[in-house]
């Protein structure tokens, strides 16, 4: 299933908690949440697919300035399993004492986000299963989790206008004259060989700049690139 | 033994972290002669202030003998900010999955030449090894390090070449600076594995870390750099216990009994040596 393209629509028609269904259903965990934090005004967006009892009660109890998922998961840069997370302090007890009666689990991974001007976001998913289909889960989808949650990131992150002006695509010239052998109809291979590069080198600058382009596929990094002027249409 | 040690779990590396520094400054101000910032012996800039995962290589003996830095490129890290001269001016990759390693290096000054180990060799190795497992189980694919010709030469030389380079190599003290590109496939790992011989697990858990730094210590108070505390033999035992009831896992027990036994060496008292033998049956 394919998910949302959120950099397609208009900022007040971003459906990012359905963004976050989707990521439920593609990598079968039973919720999503994402927190991030704009170093402009400070403010915090949240979005989360659990259920509102469970939304209004984290709320009434001001869990978030608690929430170890958050204040300490944001420290890593490696997506941190919740079994790192010292179950020993007050904001863990409390927090997921009324996760467990709300029927959320324990069993979490948060994936955390840096951005270029100091922004950090947070995508955190969670499942009950038995420990052993939790690792295997978690092994199989992280690389795609990590790319999901960068890519909702800086989506949301384009949502004020501030954050829309500060992230305007610099892609670097060898980006760019890849984005435009592939634009011209070379595969990845045909492109390694005109330049005389790795194949490799070839796929990890494409996976910048449909990053920095804010799309999801090559091909949209392209449409994309020729819509800025950083590339010719062939 | 590769050890990783980030914000979460960096209180109990303190002292690990600050020899760490104290390589840095060998390396970086002393062999490479880099503008660096050396303060009371120890190398820190401003990148260590964001929570970056350090990937720390202990030798046999427990001395911390290599290191690597650890950022994420979608946010601030050197090439994008400080590396600019590598890059030429052009905006640096930017990838969910892809690392930066920087302030990779090895003590040479303590380790030795040739194979095997506790030489440069098995040091930088085990230290990339580390650094690629440890990637490859964040879900990340390729890693853009910073390096020098020396490191480059050893990379290849180790059957590890790098898939290619981003910017070009920039005179940065007494030896360039360039910045190469490696992928965190299982293929890559085997074939560094292969090369160095190395087969068991090179990631160590926090315990058993802790324990082999200890040994530095344990040498430490034998020459009388730590002034030791006087302890009764009965605490020193029943701490000892406590440790190996204690742990949760098979890894943390066997941690634990590496821990007592270095104890029960350094301190003689036959009541440890019978309870390793103990436990360890």
């Amino acid at each position: 299933m394919d998910l949302v393209d959120l950099s397609t629509l208009a900022v007040e028609d971003l459906p990012f908690s359905n963004f976050l269904d989707q990521v439920c259903e593609r990598f079968g965990v039973d919720y999503a949440a994402y927190a991030g934090q704009s170093p402009l005004d400070g403010g915090v967006h949240a979005f989360v697919t659990y259920p509102d009892s469970w939304k209004s009660h984290y709320t009434e109890q001001g869990f978030h300035r608690m929430d170890p998922t958050l204040l300490t998961a944001r420290r890593s840069i490696a997506p941190v399993d919740w079994r790192r997370l010292d179950r020993g302090t007050p904001g863990y007890g409390k927090v997921f004492r009324d996760a467990h009666d709300f029927g959320i689990s324990e069993q979490g991974l948060t994936i955390p986000v840096r951005g270029p001007f100091g922004d950090i976001g947070m995508l955190s998913v969670t499942r009950r299963c038995r420990p052993g289909d939790w690792d295997r889960l978690v092994r199989h989808v992280v690389g795609d989790l990590q790319s999901v949650a960068v890519f909702m990131h800086d989506a949301v992150m384009r949502t004020d206008v501030l954050g829309r002006a500060l992230r305007h695509p610099t892609l670097s010239t060898r980006e760019s004259e890849i984005l435009q052998w592939v634009a011209a109809g070379k595969s990845q291979q045909d492109v390694a060989d005109i330049l005389t590069i790795s194949h490799r080198t070839v796929e990890v600058h494409l996976r910048s700049a449909r990053e920095k382009l804010g799309a999801l596929t090559t091909a949209q990094a392209v449409a994309r690139a020729i819509s800025s002027g950083i590339i010719y249409p062939a | 033994m590769i050890v990783i040690v980030d914000a979460l779990n960096r209180s109990r590396f303190e002292e690990v972290l600050d020899q760490m520094f104290r390589l840095r400054a060998r390396v970086f101000e002393g062999r490479l002669g880099w503008e660096v910032t050396v303060s009371e012996g120890r190398e820190i800039d401003q990148f260590d202030a964001l929570d970056p995962a350090y990937v720390i290589g202990l030798d046999d003996d427990g001395h911390v003998v290599a290191c690597a830095r650890l950022l994420q490129t979608t946010g601030p890290h050197m090439l994008s900010d400080v590396f600019h001269g590598i890059l030429r001016g052009e905006s640096p990759l930017r990838s969910a999955t892809l690392w930066e390693s920087t302030r990779f290096c090895v003590d040479t000054e303590r380790l030795g030449r040739g194979r095997g180990p506790n030489t440069v060799s098995h040091a930088t190795i085990e230290l990339m090894i580390g650094t690629l497992e440890y990637a490859r189980s964040a879900g990340i694919e390729d890693i853009v390090t910073v390096i020098d010709p020396i490191m480059d030469r050893l990379l290849k030389r180790s059957n590890n070449a790098p898939y290619g380079y981003v910017g070009e190599a920039t005179p940065m003290g007494k030896v360039p600076a360039m910045a190469a590109l490696l992928d965190c496939t299982p293929e890559r790992i085997a074939r560094l594995r292969a090369f160095a011989g190395i087969e068991g697990e090179v990631l160590a858990s926090e315990e058993a870390a802790l324990a082999r730094f200890q040994r530095v210590r344990a040498k430490a108070a034998g020459t009388g750099l730590y002034a030791p505390v006087p302890v009764a033999a009965a605490d020193v035992v029943a701490y000892c216990r406590a440790q190996i009831a204690d742990a949760a896992d098979p890894q943390e027990k066997a941690a634990a009994l590496e821990l007592v036994a270095e104890v029960a060496r350094t301190t003689g008292l036959a009541a440890l040596s019978e309870l390793v033998r103990c436990e360890s049956h």
